[in-house]
């Protein structure tokens, strides 16, 4: 009883102490920033305060990077800070364009169109990537037209391959497969030769919709997508059961490497890192990524094969990377844009590549990168189009759904389009 | 040797055999991570086994890097004054609340009660917008009270729930003695039911403990100093958002564990013996 009481008493101290100093808590003096940021991109937070420091000498401007990850979090964050009217200076909604937009419309974002006018500052940029962050008129949300972000890096999504695997199993690593009945044979001389084929992190719906997508691209070109998102042409039509059929080839041709239907991105990169896969469909960001888990893979990237029957040019999951949003109810606005235009500039944005292999959405500065992230950047052109409406999350979710349980031999592919069909009407009647 | 020995041993192989293989699932993970944290990132994804093959200036180098890089002196020690308080704070209003809703006759004690034990059904992100509205409004944003405030709030549902069970198990013979030798109401909870409740409130620390140790949704939405964010703010300076460095991130994560394996470790023979008087009582 006495170790009992002797341990409630001390606590209570403790508690009356503690009460005392969080009770005459004063706020402590934060620093003095003149633009603060909100981003989620914590492996960029050192070059950003690099970036910071070297702005405040130059300008006697502060600026200070706040990292809250990860995304859901930071998301959450935002939503919070943005109903309480306490946005920092500079930020993302990180949402799709439809959240993207509401923010807009609810006076949170900056409208840059006229600072992005002047001295040529959107030139710089890869069209693609400032695309994105452009709503055009027209647009199904009613925005304003106009650039309402700032892209800070472009990525893309291409083929990985192993060159010493593509040697081991006879192929030629500078020549990797151009067209679809080319990448299927390759697949089956690596699988012959005992190395997997193809891995990509196809449990997260997106990539698995990424890969898809491309081919949608290739067999429909732009009205064709257009028309497909509004309605007028349905996911049963030939093509698209020929897109669910890309992966049930790839499946009855031993393309797929074991367990990637319910593979994360990480287990995939990993696996392409250790040579224990011949190709990997992922981002440019996986420069980065191999770099850091195996720095002597030998690699190279390539296009998706295109089909030979598609009449449209193959395009690419990819453009902007990372933007960010000027805060339209800040005192600092015009300062916030100023640092976004500084740091879109050659110096900084050519730091930062170095220090993050990301490739930069200054165009110029793409010039100087390594082989292999020249060769995405090069492709920045080649990815989707911005289109004025965009599918509803739930087809999107339908579709990579599907996608999946075709690989697993769940469903075959008229079965897999019929069901994405049904979820789409449904979805046109309750928009209706 | 018998048949029924040769049964006996065979029964206890496997019975062992299970047990030692569940056991080896419930700590390889641990082993895993201070495996990796003395390993170099491109160990890390290369060898599969155990045992590092890297020398020991790697290992004090990632662990001086992990608690340098993630400024854990700070964290640590916001971490520890945000468990210390939060669990004080829950275990004390707990124990009282629970004890009331145990004993005491009132108006709506039922309504109250049901209403109080709803609050577990509320998942925390739910709350994040009304939350940080709600702090605002009393401008504890950005605050270690307004942080610790959500903790304790968060805590106070399940220990009212846990504790008001073990109190009605409690013989009503022993506090009407005390009654009757004059003791106050008061000092029957203070000097009788919560000493009894002593494996209950161990519990209640351990799971608190553990759950403010590792929060940290909740303190990246309220904090924005980082001088006030608590330990699991410095994790997350290893995890980008395409790569992470692994060696480090098991090094701090080694780091992070051993208080709450010490408190664990402190509390866990009450649990026991809160177990052993449950069966004797019963």
């Amino acid at each position: 009883m006495f170790k009992l009481k002797t341990l409630v008493l001390a606590q209570i101290t403790l508690a009356f102490a503690v009460c005392l100093f969080t009770g005459c808590e004063t706020k402590e003096p934060k620093p003095k920033a003149d633009i603060v940021i909100w981003h989620w991109m914590t492996d960029r937070q050192a070059a950003f305060e690099r970036l910071a420091d070297q702005y405040f000498k130059e300008t006697g401007v502060r600026v200070v990077f706040e990292t809250y990850a990860p995304t859901d979090v930071y998301k959450n964050k935002i939503s919070a800070a943005a109903t309480a009217a306490l946005l920092p200076d500079i930020f993302n909604p990180m949402g799709d364009r439809r959240e993207i937009a509401s923010y807009i419309n609810a006076g949170f974002i900056a409208d840059l169109t006229e600072d992005m006018n002047r001295d040529g500052w959107k030139d710089i940029f890869f069209e693609k990537a400032l695309a994105q962050n452009t709503f055009e008129p027209g647009n199904e949300w009613n925005v304003k037209p106009g650039i309402y972000a700032v892209p800070l890096d472009v990525n893309s999504l291409m083929i990985y391959y192993n060159k010493d695997l593509f040697t081991q199993a006879g192929l030629d690593p500078e020549n990797p497969p151009a067209t679809w009945p080319e990448f299927i044979e390759a697949g089956k001389k690596l699988r012959a030769a005992n190395i997997q084929p193809f891995v990509s992190g196809f449990g997260e719906g997106w990539l698995i919709g990424a890969f898809a997508q491309s081919y949608q691209w290739n067999l429909f070109g732009r009205q064709g997508v257009l028309d497909t998102i509004q309605g007028k042409i349905p996911y049963t039509d030939p093509r698209w059961v020929r897109i669910f059929e890309l992966f049930s080839e790839m499946r009855d041709n031993k393309l797929f490497a074991s367990g990637i239907v319910t593979m994360v991105n990480k287990d995939a990169e990993r696996t392409f890192a250790t040579g224990r896969a011949a190709m990997a469909f992922n981002g440019s960001w996986g420069v980065n990524v191999y770099q850091s888990m195996n720095p002597n893979l030998n690699y190279g990237v390539m296009m998706p094969p295109s089909l030979p029957e598609a009449k449209y040019p193959l395009l690419l999951f990819g453009g902007e990377g990372s933007s960010l949003f000027v805060n339209a109810n800040s005192p600092n606005r015009q300062k916030a844009s100023d640092f976004l235009r500084w740091m879109t500039q050659r110096g900084p944005q050519a730091q930062l590549a170095k220090e993050t292999l990301n490739i930069p959405s200054n165009r110029e500065v793409a010039e100087d990168l390594p082989p292999i992230l020249r060769i995405f950047s090069e492709n920045i052109k080649n990815t989707f189009e911005q289109l004025p409406v965009i599918e509803t999350w739930q087809v999107i979710n339908f579709i990579n759904i599907n996608l999946q349980s075709v690989i697993i031999g769940e469903r075959t592919p008229e079965q897999a389009a019929k069901e994405v069909q049904g979820e789409k009407e449904r979805q046109m009647k309750v928009a209706k | 040797m018998n048949i029924f020995k040769a049964k006996k041993i065979l029964l206890d192989i496997v019975t062992h055999g299970i047990l030692i293989s569940v056991a080896l699932t419930c700590v390889f993970p641990v082993f895993w991570m201070i495996s990796s944290s003395l390993k170099t990132q491109e160990e890390v994804f290369s060898s599969m086994s155990l045992i590092p093959q890297t020398g020991i200036a790697t290992w004090i180098s990632n662990y001086r890097t992990a608690f340098v890089e993630a400024n854990f002196g700070v964290y640590f020690m916001n971490s520890v004054f945000y468990t210390v308080v939060g669990v004080f704070f829950i275990i004390f209003i707990a124990s009282l609340a629970s004890y009331g809703f145990s004993r005491l006759q009132f108006w709506g004690k039922s309504f109250f009660f049901y209403l109080l034990i709803s609050t577990l059904l509320i998942p925390i992100p739910g709350v994040f917008v009304p939350l940080y509205l709600l702090l605002k409004k009393l401008s504890l944003l950005d605050t270690r009270t307004g942080l610790l405030l959500c903790y304790i709030s968060n805590g106070l549902a399940f220990g009212i729930f846990l504790l008001k069970g073990f109190f009605d198990e409690l013989p009503k013979e022993i506090e009407e003695a005390a009654l009757i030798d004059g003791c106050s109401r008061f000092g029957i909870y203070w000097r009788i039911a919560l000493p009894l409740a002593k494996p209950a409130l161990a519990t209640l620390v351990i799971m608190n403990s553990l759950t403010i140790w590792n929060e940290f949704l909740l303190a990246l939405v309220v904090l924005q100093d980082k001088a006030k964010m608590p330990i699991q703010r410095g994790l997350m300076v290893f995890q980008g958002t395409f790569i992470t460095d692994y060696p480090l991130l098991m090094a701090g994560l080694t780091i992070a564990t051993i208080p709450i394996v010490i408190v664990y470790l402190l509390m866990q023979k009450h649990i026991v013996k809160g177990i052993a008087a449950g069966a004797l009582k019963g």
